[in-house]
């Protein structure tokens, strides 16, 4: 009964919640705070309760059953916290905005909707909420309405050819064997012919595909995660996204099975090959993409699809440390990505919306903790070690070198150093250099906003810190989808070919600060200086123009801007434009004169009687 | 016990005194090549004491925290490189962890560089990251060589290897590829004469360094001589086969130093783009060819 009574509180809330907001704002914030909070409550009850439960409905008589495994309350978990985190940070961020009871009963329905998705054990009832998170999401991302509406569009356009193929593959197995519960289907597929469970892999790849915005499918994620508000954009790239990602461990590992996707095609042309170098690829052009974006939130989406290349490179791979590796960087992705786009989100909120990178800087001085944050983020996303990136991004490496896979490695490797010139670039951009005068008196963000910064950047720590917390848990996942088990550790990994301990690099790392800073206290005390008392060649110092930022890696952009076309949405403009130009031709036909009409038909009577006498 | 927290206190000094050493040593080399008398050795000593007796200007926080964990990254990524037999964390991580680690000390600069609100510092770091992307490309493909031929991650099980047989270089014809890829990247990895448009100080007043005096500049230079080493000593590591003692090691990397220097020494400097076209060109190609050989052979 607890995953229905979770659902119920899900969807029940969301519609309380919108009622309250007719009553009083006051209430109605009151609500979505305490239900989110619930949510987090109710599935951390469910750990380790692994159940199913069965719900008869009259209707087609097909039955709907709700499942909890471990993969499952994992995802729940990163999608009850991101949602109660997004929803404090909102109460600032949407206040005195119009439409707000509309936006908070869609926020909710967004997180019910996901964690129906996650709880469902047909194929189904996922579908439905695959539906209501699909359709909630878009009048969230069109929200805003001017630019966010065509970015809107292009997302729900892609969204439903990613429905349709998932129907089709979903139809596909009712047809042949009666039943679309997933415990069910297991040993049917085990028996299929490798011919059909590539074409079945092949649609729910481009279902899934689609909204885990995989090479070639992604175009529609940076103008939908730049048009968003800012706290949607952090459910909708911490997690929204990711759902993808469940579904393509769903189909792989708890459908098909490790066996009989593993063994799928030949050498280079395996299945599981092909979609390792989809996720390469992904890593690499995305990364580089980002370095040239002058819009912090359509930086940071650009990255969003990037990484989402070392995930699929992860669970693609088929080994105990990829899957883990994967598995572990879904979540350790929503952690850093959600806390960026929330930054962006306090840095929107105090500018009034600024998010051009050439506009801002200093704001390190006004906003301290939002900086702080930022820069664990980063920090997280490029992968230092001692944040949670780090050691997912090691166990993906090390599974690849260890395979033999040096090339695929190579691009995951090489997109670090995009991440870094990228994220040096927002940091650079925002908090460093010279304030502008207009941000003079900026306030630093309310506390509803700090909070949530400062929970994910422990998290982030936390899991860099002490690793085996969340690898524990996840080893148990890889080895319920019959893979090896690891050994880990509290501190990390223990194996012949390395050893990964993070306790020990924090302890040396801590000393050697320390250290460091005592030899630094010994050095006579530096004086602080205002930003104007700076060296210009003896110059007077230019104020509001002192501070470099457009085009911050110019040479490097003039040397490869050329190459860093997203060929694809080209493509798919050029192809919306052919359609576009049919339907006008279709369109002269219904000239909407009667005379014309009368034309038509004497046309047809003539060609009908034509035929009859010849 | 005892041995492993003595190692680990005396590794980075040992350090510090052979890139300060060496920091001597080529000024007098390149002097001497330029026909001129040069400072003494010691000099880089003589400036540190000096420059910690100087005033000194802090344009906030994390100007202050950036360096200092720049640093403290340094020394922790030393404690992973095998000194001769010497590497007292080298169980905690290996090459990735290395190749991670080597990313905190340009990172921390540049963050305390960028509150400095200089646009020189900007320059010099935008240079620095993108001199950094241009020898990445080979130095990964290297490094990815080396640990596809030796099968394992870690550095200290690659030295143990070669100690047991050839040095790697001579050991194979891709790791003789990585090798010399690895040479031909090292001045730009620091930053030596024909690729130190990061530092240049005609042009943008030192780059990175324009706000920093006193003991911010003392800090630098430690972390430049830190750098020196962990550069040679990770060539040496990987493969000139490490070493069985002290003194060998120390002559190992000694070599390398001096023949870089004789090379270096009689370059202009480069403008950024033409560093970056050199590195993705001749450099990256072996390095590739070299990767490629060993996933055939």
């Amino acid at each position: 009964m607890t995953l229905q009574l979770i659902l119920l509180i899900g969807f029940g809330g969301a519609i309380v919640t919108y009622f309250a907001g007719k009553i009083s704002s006051k209430l109605r914030e009151i609500f979505a705070v305490i239900i989110s909070l619930l949510l987090v409550g109710m599935v951390i009850y469910t750990y380790g309760r692994y159940s199913q439960e069965i719900l008869k409905i009259g209707f087609l008589d097909f039955e709907i059953v709700f499942t909890l495994n471990r993969l499952s309350c994992l995802f729940a978990f990163a999608i009850t916290v991101i949602g109660a985190l997004s929803i404090i940070f909102s109460l600032s961020y949407i206040k005195g905005k119009e439409r707000s009871d509309f936006y908070y009963l869609m926020m909710l329905l967004v997180n019910a909707s996901m964690i129906g998705i996650v709880f469902s054990g047909d194929l189904i009832s996922f579908y439905i909420f695959w539906e209501i998170m699909s359709w909630s999401a878009f009048l969230l991302i069109s929200y805003t309405r001017g630019n966010a509406l065509p970015a809107g569009m292009k997302y729900i356009i892609m969204s439903i050819i990613g429905s349709a193929a998932y129907l089709l593959g979903i139809s596909l197995i009712y047809t042949n064997y009666g039943t679309l519960t997933i415990s069910e289907i297991v040993p049917f597929i085990a028996s299929a012919s490798p011919n059909y469970i590539l074409f079945l892999l092949i649609l729910f790849f481009i279902a899934f595909g689609i909204k885990n915005a995989v090479l070639p499918f992604h175009t529609w994620l940076p103008p939908a995660h730049s048009e968003a508000p800012s706290p949607f954009s952090a459910i909708l790239s911490g997690i929204l996204v990711r759902m993808g990602m469940y579904g393509f461990l769903l189909i792989l590992y708890i459908i098909v099975g490790l066996k009989n996707f593993i063994v799928l095609g030949k050498g280079i042309y395996s299945f599981h090959y092909i979609l390792a170098w989809i996720g390469a690829i992904n890593i690499v052009i995305p990364t580089f993409i980002a370095m040239l974006q002058n819009d912090s939130k359509r930086l940071l989406a650009w990255h969003g699809v990037g990484q989402g290349g070392y995930m699929v490179l992860g669970i693609a791979l088929g080994t105990n440390l990829g899957v883990a590796g994967g598995i572990f960087h879904i979540f350790n992705h929503t952690s850093y990505i959600a806390l960026l786009f929330l930054v962006v989100g306090a840095i929107e909120y105090r500018t009034n919306g600024v998010r051009n990178l050439n506009s801002l800087g200093g704001l390190i001085k006004k906003m301290p903790v939002t900086f702080i944050g930022a820069l664990i983020g980063s920090f997280g996303l490029i992968g230092i070690p001692l944040t949670n990136g780090f050691v997912s991004k090691w166990l993906i490496y090390k599974s690849l070198i260890l395979e033999g896979y040096p090339f695929l490695a190579f691009a995951a490797l090489i997109g670090t150093w995009g991440t870094i010139l990228s994220l040096y670039k927002f940091i650079h951009n925002i908090f460093l250099g010279q304030l502008p005068q207009k941000y003079e008196n900026i306030k630093k963000a309310p506390f509803s906003m700090q909070l949530p910064l400062i929970i994910l950047s422990t998290i982030i720590i936390l899991f860099g810190i002490l690793p085996g917390i969340p690898l524990k848990f996840i080893n148990n996942i890889g080895i319920s989808f019959g893979l090896k088990s690891l050994n880990v550790n509290i501190w990390g990994i223990t194996s012949e070919t390395g050893t990964l301990n993070t306790l020990n690099i924090f302890f040396a790392l801590l000393v050697a600060c320390i250290v460091v800073w005592l030899f630094f206290k010994i050095g006579k005390k530096s004086r602080k200086v205002s930003q104007e008392d700076n060296y210009a060649a003896g110059a007077h110092i230019p104020v509001e123009k002192y501070h470099y930022t457009v085009d911050f890696y110019a040479p490097l952009y003039k040397m490869i801007s050329k190459y860093l076309k997203d060929i694809v949405d080209i493509f798919y403009y050029w192809i919306a434009g052919i359609v576009e130009s049919l339907c006008n031709v279709v369109r002269k036909i219904y000239s909407g004169d009667i005379g014309t009409y009368v034309g038509y038909i004497l046309l047809f009577l003539a060609v009908l009687i034509y035929i009859y006498l010849g | 016990m005892m041995i492993k927290i003595i190692e680990i206190i005396a590794l980075p000094l040992i350090a510090f005194i052979i890139g300060i050493f060496f920091m001597g040593l080529a000024r007098k080399i390149m002097a001497r090549i330029h026909w001129r008398y040069g400072p003494p050795i010691f000099q880089p000593i003589i400036d540190m004491i000096k420059l910690l007796n100087q005033k000194s200007v802090s344009h906030g926080f994390i100007f202050d925290f950036g360096i200092i964990f720049s640093l403290a990254g340094t020394i922790v990524l030393i404690l992973f490189i095998p000194f001769a037999k010497i590497s007292p964390l080298s169980n905690s991580g290996g090459l990735l962890v290395i190749l991670y680690l080597m990313l905190i000390a340009p990172l921390g600069l540049a963050i305390s560089g960028g509150e400095a609100a200089n646009p020189n510092t900007s320059i010099g770091i935008s240079r620095k990251f993108i001199l950094a992307l241009g020898y990445e490309v080979p130095f990964i493909l290297i490094i990815l060589a080396v640990m596809k031929s030796f099968h394992s991650i870690s550095l200290i099980h690659i030295v143990n290897t070669q100690q047991a047989g050839n040095w790697s270089i001579f050991s194979s014809v891709p790791l003789f590829l990585a090798g010399v890829a690895y040479f031909l990247i090292l001045p730009a990895m620091l930053g030596l004469r024909p690729f130190d448009m990061v530092t240049a100080p005609q042009e943008i007043s030192s780059g990175p360094k324009v706000e920093y005096g006193g003991k911010y500049l003392a800090l630098i230079s430690i972390e430049h001589a830190l750098t020196l080493y962990i550069s040679l000593a990770l060539f040496v590591d990987l493969f000139l086969g490490g070493a069985s003692n002290l003194i060998i090691f120390f002559i190992k990397i000694l070599v390398v130093f001096i023949i870089g220097i004789f090379i270096n020494a009689v370059f202009p400097r480069l403008r950024i783009e033409q560093a970056v076209k050199y590195l993705w060109g001749f450099p990256t190609l072996i390095a590739l060819v070299g990767l490629i050989l060993t996933t055939i052979i």
